[in-house]
């Protein structure tokens, strides 16, 4: 009662910078106090929601949502769309300006319409990864006028006819990214660059685009940021129609753009001497001395990547000497970088916040030292296979660079207990890669967990030294750890197991290949990681029916847990079907009741029977992946039944191409008007 | 009309068959060898004894009118062929005029005696004077042999003009009174052989209208529109509606029995007789090996009003018989055949049909304003253009717009003739297209028309009748209807583009 007059007294803006300032315990606050949940029903913005049944009602009471996130819904379809419009009795629509429908593919050309037409405000759309998508679909889009960001990554069935509804019908289209819309060719980006004349972003990766794209795009003289990841039919040709064109261009990414040479490059870098961002990513060989007598003048050069080019000393001198707001560069698995070549770069480059070094592989302490005292803002660094790295250098990383939070020494040989020791000290780490690093014991691993105790992600693949003592240090100083990979540490035990119980915030755990772990540790896991949502069990030989039954028992645990992913937890032979029918006995009950986030199941060698399959298939309501072969035990009207039971939801199933024929055509047909994808194994 | 009509079909035996054969032959292989060895050569003299039902020659005429060209292209044979045969061409146009008039006086001599002396004087003057004035342009002619050709070509082009505005009152000179005329006389006997050629001026011309058909059809039509001949450096002959739109063109001479190709007429003409079934019979006529240098002929549509007609301000002529007739079916007549996939689309040349129906329902590519394009850059640009318009999705579920639905009929209607007025040409078989090729290949053979130097006029013509065969029936064309029907010698006025154009 106390608590609840406190908040009474706050006025509604204070209670509103609570909220803001309170991320991850929203929803607890919402839920416990009147207050806050009145403030958050009022200023809520964004919804994303898991299942369609509960968004008029959560519409209904937050009346400000502006942003629709439906991706993550299964059955979002033109029959729920037109059952959402039509009983709409708030007007819903009118303020959404955000619509995110990625990998919508239950979603036709008619419910899109209907949704877009319903919304006159609507100004951003996300379609990425409907591959289904064509020109249809493309059209009913192109009714938002008032759109200025469309994202459509990967509409597969889209062509240039689609792209011209699109330009022709939002003509105020600020970002656009067509990334794998394999079908769209020259005609459609020309037509593009003279309708959309806002344009400020754009993408064209993996085109069939060829230069004559380029001269097109050269006239659109607001773009700001162009990325051609992956054109490999642009030439330099193509580039120089760039030169001119596109005052205003600040970022540019001709990644592996394979007919591009460095003098394209070059007349793009000197038609825009503004430029912010280059990247350049496994397109050049090496870089030409013009080209690097052209770096000399891109003094605003924020971002520079070239992954994959020979470099030598000189070029990272002249990188260094002359990009002085360098803040990331990325020289992964450039051949050519010594030492000297680092230390001159970095010595220039003081605001440098990433650096990605992966695979240059004779670097040394030396170069660690001299990043470690020029980049002390430095919150990024990859050196994985670095394995000349050894705690000499990490001890001057661990001294000067406290601001780092991602530090990546995947396969660095040289990292051993006091070099993380050393690396304790930056004690802002939310993301450490150790995989690999053998040398490490628990010894480390505490000094680690001791500080670093902001970490969330943790990569200890086969870090064979790894013991249930390191884990228990972690599990005592790692709280907030979200992602854990203890694969093949095969040290590792059920004390383990328990001591990683206690991260609560867990939720993807991989421990694959451990032949320690038993359903004892299982059962553990199953109690207290609440929040767990991908579980990798594959090869782990000594967990039983128990273990399984103890995630099942555990239902009222698993009741909190936002999902659990089967991919690899299925395959284990010695799940019985009493195993799976016990947990979905009880998951019935969790799995209707709450959002479930169970995306995939991989059920391929598995002994279910029909009836297990079908309870299965029926029951996990957010299932859109399925991967249903070698199934011994079940009969071909086992799995139409199960088919049929999913159907409504499911996105992509793999099936045994034996069965091609033996299942009805009906529901195939089915499958494909919904969108569904069948692979034939 | 009998005497004109005998004098120009010996005009264009002539033309045809007394050039030096080695010289036309040569000319013709520098053209185009491949096509002109399609076409087969025989020899000219196959068909000398060949009868000639519905022509009578009078050999007097022929015999001078070789003799005079004969020596003039012996002598000119390294000449800008175009310049001298114009000037050779009026010169026999004239001589065949004072050829009339002299045919009259002597026929008028055998009467008895009415006309009055003084009328004989006068006319006698009259022929005397014409004959000075073809002495001075031979002279001219002759002076313009000298090195420099293209100047020469320049400063007698106007006097063609001049001399073809006097060659306007032919009828009267021709009707004139009689006169004593001899100078052609003396080379009789010299040129006999070359006068019997002469008279199988049919065969000859079958041949030309057989090598007509051989056009590619589409091909035809407003080639010269790139040509830029001036005007009055050839001859403009204007077909009757009904040649152009009679269905066949050879007519067997004995029971009258009309075939498309003379090909067919001979297989025919062998029910009539042993005479026909002789291998020179059977065989092709032989397709001249070149032919002396005489004026080009241009074709006018007999259609009043029409750009091609001869009357018309811009006036554009046609360069081949199968382009009158199609340019007529296009233009003229009605739209009866109707494509049978779409309804819609409508031809008057069969040929054209067959093309559109080749590519009709394949790749519609349609606009939200109706208009259909043929290719998807087309469309763009039109979309580009217009504001508001897009691309239009066909409504039926399968991808690819394979086929315009039965319902989109009227909306196709529309279609048409908005591809009309937008003029984007990309319906291949609208005029429009062809109009642009045209041009091309009017072009392309220009050059050769004016800077070749070996290049007389008939050879050029041969070498533009020999094209490979037409893939269809229908496109007939009639040469020999120019026989019966009106011809036109109309010299246009001018000749002040002339210089510029050689």
């Amino acid at each position: 009662m106390l608590s609840e007059s406190v908040f009474c007294l706050l006025t509604e803006d204070l209670l509103i910078r609570i909220l803001d300032r309170v991320n991850s315990d929203r929803k607890s606050l919402r839920l416990v106090c009147k207050e806050f949940h009145r403030v958050e029903s009022t200023t809520r913005k964004t919804i994303r929601i898991l299942r369609i049944e509960f968004l008029l009602g959560l519409l209904q009471k937050y009346c400000n949502i502006e942003s629709l996130d439906l991706s993550v819904c299964p059955r979002i379809d033109d029959g729920a769309v037109s059952v959402l419009l039509s009983h709409g009795s708030v007007n819903w629509t009118r303020r959404i300006k955000r619509l995110v429908l990625s990998r919508a593919t239950g979603l036709g050309y008619v419910g899109l319409e209907m949704l877009i037409r319903a919304c006159p405000l609507l100004e951003a759309v996300d379609v990425s990864h409907c591959c289904g998508y064509g020109d249809r679909e493309a059209s009913a889009l192109s009714c938002a006028v008032r759109l200025k960001e469309l994202n459509m990554d990967k509409c597969l069935g889209v062509t240039d006819i689609g792209l011209a509804k699109i330009a022709v019908g939002c003509s105020k289209l600020e970002s656009l990214s067509l990334k794998w819309c394999l079908e769209i060719s020259d005609l459609g980006i020309d037509l593009l660059s003279k309708k959309c004349l806002e344009l400020k972003f754009l993408d064209v990766s993996y085109l069939k685009v060829t230069s004559e794209s380029l001269r097109s795009i050269a006239s659109l003289l607001k773009l700001e940021v162009f990325i051609m990841v992956g054109c490999y039919l642009v030439d330099d040709v193509g580039l120089r129609f760039l030169e001119k064109g596109c005052p205003l261009l600040k970022a540019i990414d001709v990644s592996r753009c394979n007919c591009v040479s460095p003098s394209g490059l070059l007349s793009v870098i000197s038609g825009h001497e503004g430029l912010e961002q280059m990247d350049a990513r496994y397109c050049l060989s090496e870089l030409s001395a013009p080209l690097i007598n052209g770096l000399k003048n891109l003094n605003h050069l924020n971002i520079i990547r070239i992954n994959g080019v020979r470099v030598s000393d000189f070029i990272l001198q002249i990188i260094g000497t002359n990009c002085k707001s360098l803040v990331e560069l990325g020289l992964s698995k450039c051949i050519g970088v010594t030492n000297m070549g680092i230390m001159q770069v970095v010595s220039g480059c003081g605001n440098l916040k990433t650096l990605d070094l992966t695979c240059c592989r004779s670097i040394t302490d030396v170069a660690i030292s001299t990043i470690a005292n020029s980049c002390p803002n430095l919150a990024c660094l990859k050196l994985e296979s670095c394995d000349m790295v050894t705690e000499v250098g990490l001890y001057q990383l661990g001294l000067s660079c406290l601001m780092l939070e991602e530090l990546d020494l995947t396969d660095c040989s040289g990292v051993n207990d006091i070099a993380l020791k050393y690396i304790s000290r930056c004690s802002e780490l939310v993301r450490l890669k150790l995989g690999l690093c053998t040398n490490i014991s628990d010894i480390g691993l505490a000094h680690i967990a001791c500080n670093c105790t902001k970490l969330t992600e943790l990569d200890l693949y086969r870090c064979v030294r790894i013991g249930d003592d390191g884990l228990a240090a972690l599990a005592t100083g790692c709280n907030k750890l979200t992602m854990l990979n203890l694969s093949y540490c095969n040290r590792m035990t059920d004390t383990g197991l328990k001591c990683i119980s206690n991260l609560g915030e867990l939720s993807d755990l991989e421990l694959r290949a451990i032949p320690n772990i038993t359903s004892i540790g299982i059962k553990a896991v199953a109690i207290n990681c609440k929040r767990l949502a991908n579980l990798d069990l594959k090869h782990c030989e000594k967990i039983n029916d128990s273990g399984f039954w103890a995630l099942a028992f555990y239902a009222q645990n698993l009741l909190q847990v936002s999902g659990i992913n089967f991919t690899q937890l299925l395959p284990l032979k010695q799940i019985s079907n009493d195993s799976i029918n016990v947990m979905l006995a009880k998951g019935v009950q969790v799995l209707t009741q709450h959002s479930y986030d169970d995306v995939q199941i991989n059920m391929s060698y598995c002994n279910v029977s029909d009836h297990v399959l079908c309870l299965l298939m029926s029951n996990l309501k957010r299932l859109q992946d399925a991967k249903l072969v070698h199934l011994t035990n079940v009969t071909v009207q086992g799995l139409e039944l199960a088919l049929r039971s999913c159907c409504g939801r499911i996105k992509k199933v793999k099936l045994q191409s034996s069965l091609r024929f033996s299942i009805s055509s009906e529901i195939l047909e089915t499958f494909n008007a919904r969108g569904c994808k069948i692979r034939w194994d | 009309m009998n005497p004109t009509g005998s004098l120009c079909a010996n005009n264009w035996a002539r033309s045809s068959s007394l050039v030096p054969p080695g010289n036309g032959l040569q000319t013709n292989l520098s053209l185009d060898p491949s096509s002109f060895f399609g076409v087969g050569i025989e020899t000219p003299f196959k068909e000398i004894n060949q009868p000639s039902p519905t022509q009578c020659v009078i050999p007097g005429e022929s015999k001078k009118d070789v003799k005079i060209t004969d020596q003039e292209t012996s002598k000119l044979q390294d000449w800008d062929p175009s310049a001298m045969l114009n000037n050779l061409s009026f010169l026999e146009e004239k001589i065949h005029q004072l050829q009339d008039v002299v045919h009259m006086i002597v026929n008028k001599k055998f009467q008895p005696f009415e006309q009055p002396r003084e009328l004989v004087t006068q006319e006698q003057q009259l022929i005397t004077a014409d004959l000075t004035s073809i002495i001075v342009q031979l002279i001219s002619t002759a002076g313009s042999l000298l090195p420099s050709v293209r100047n020469t070509v320049a400063n007698t082009s106007p006097l063609i003009g001049q001399l073809s505005q006097l060659r306007g009152i032919n009828l009267p000179f021709g009707t004139g009174t009689s006169s004593g005329i001899q100078p052609q006389n003396n080379c009789e006997n010299k040129l006999f052989d070359h006068s019997i050629q002469n008279d199988v001026p049919n065969k000859c011309e079958m041949e030309q209208n057989h090598n007509m058909e051989e056009h590619e059809h589409k091909d035809e039509e407003d080639m010269e529109e790139g040509e830029n001949l001036p005007p009055g450096s050839y001859e403009i002959l204007q077909l009757e509606k009904e040649e152009i739109l009679a269905p066949h063109t050879h007519f067997c001479t004995i029971c009258g029995k009309g075939f498309k190709r003379d090909a067919n007429l001979r297989m025919h003409m062998r029910g009539h007789g042993d005479e026909y079934k002789t291998p020179a019979a059977l065989a092709k006529p032989h397709k001249e090996t070149g032919s002396e240098p005489k004026l080009i002929k241009r074709y006018s549509c007999p259609y009043g009003g029409c750009k091609r007609n001869k009357d018309h301000k811009k006036f554009q002529p046609l360069k081949t018989i199968l382009c009158v007739k199609n340019h007529y079916k296009r233009t003229h007549c009605d739209k009866s055949y109707t494509c049978s996939r779409c309804h819609t689309k409508k031809f008057s040349v069969i040929a054209d049909l067959k093309t559109h129906e080749k590519h009709c329902g394949k790749d519609k590519w349609l606009c939200s304003c109706g208009t259909t394009f043929s290719r998807k850059d087309k469309l763009f640009g039109h979309i580009a253009l217009f504001q508001g318009h897009t691309p239009a999705i066909p409504l039926e579920e399968n991808k690819g717009l394979a086929e315009p639905p039965d319902r989109c009929d009227a909306k196709e209607n529309s279609t048409m003739v908005g591809s009309m007025n937008f003029c984007f040409g990309s319906n291949p078989s609208s005029e429009n297209g062809i109009d642009n090729m045209m041009d091309v290949k009017g072009n392309i053979d220009d050059p050769i028309n004016y800077f070749s130097s070996l290049n007389f006029e008939g050879c050029n013509f041969g070498a533009f009748n020999e094209f490979s065969q037409p893939p269809f029936e229908d496109s007939d064309s009639s040469f020999s209807f120019l026989m019966s029907g009106s011809f036109n010698y109309a010299p246009k006025s001018g000749g002040e583009s002339c210089s510029d154009n050689l």
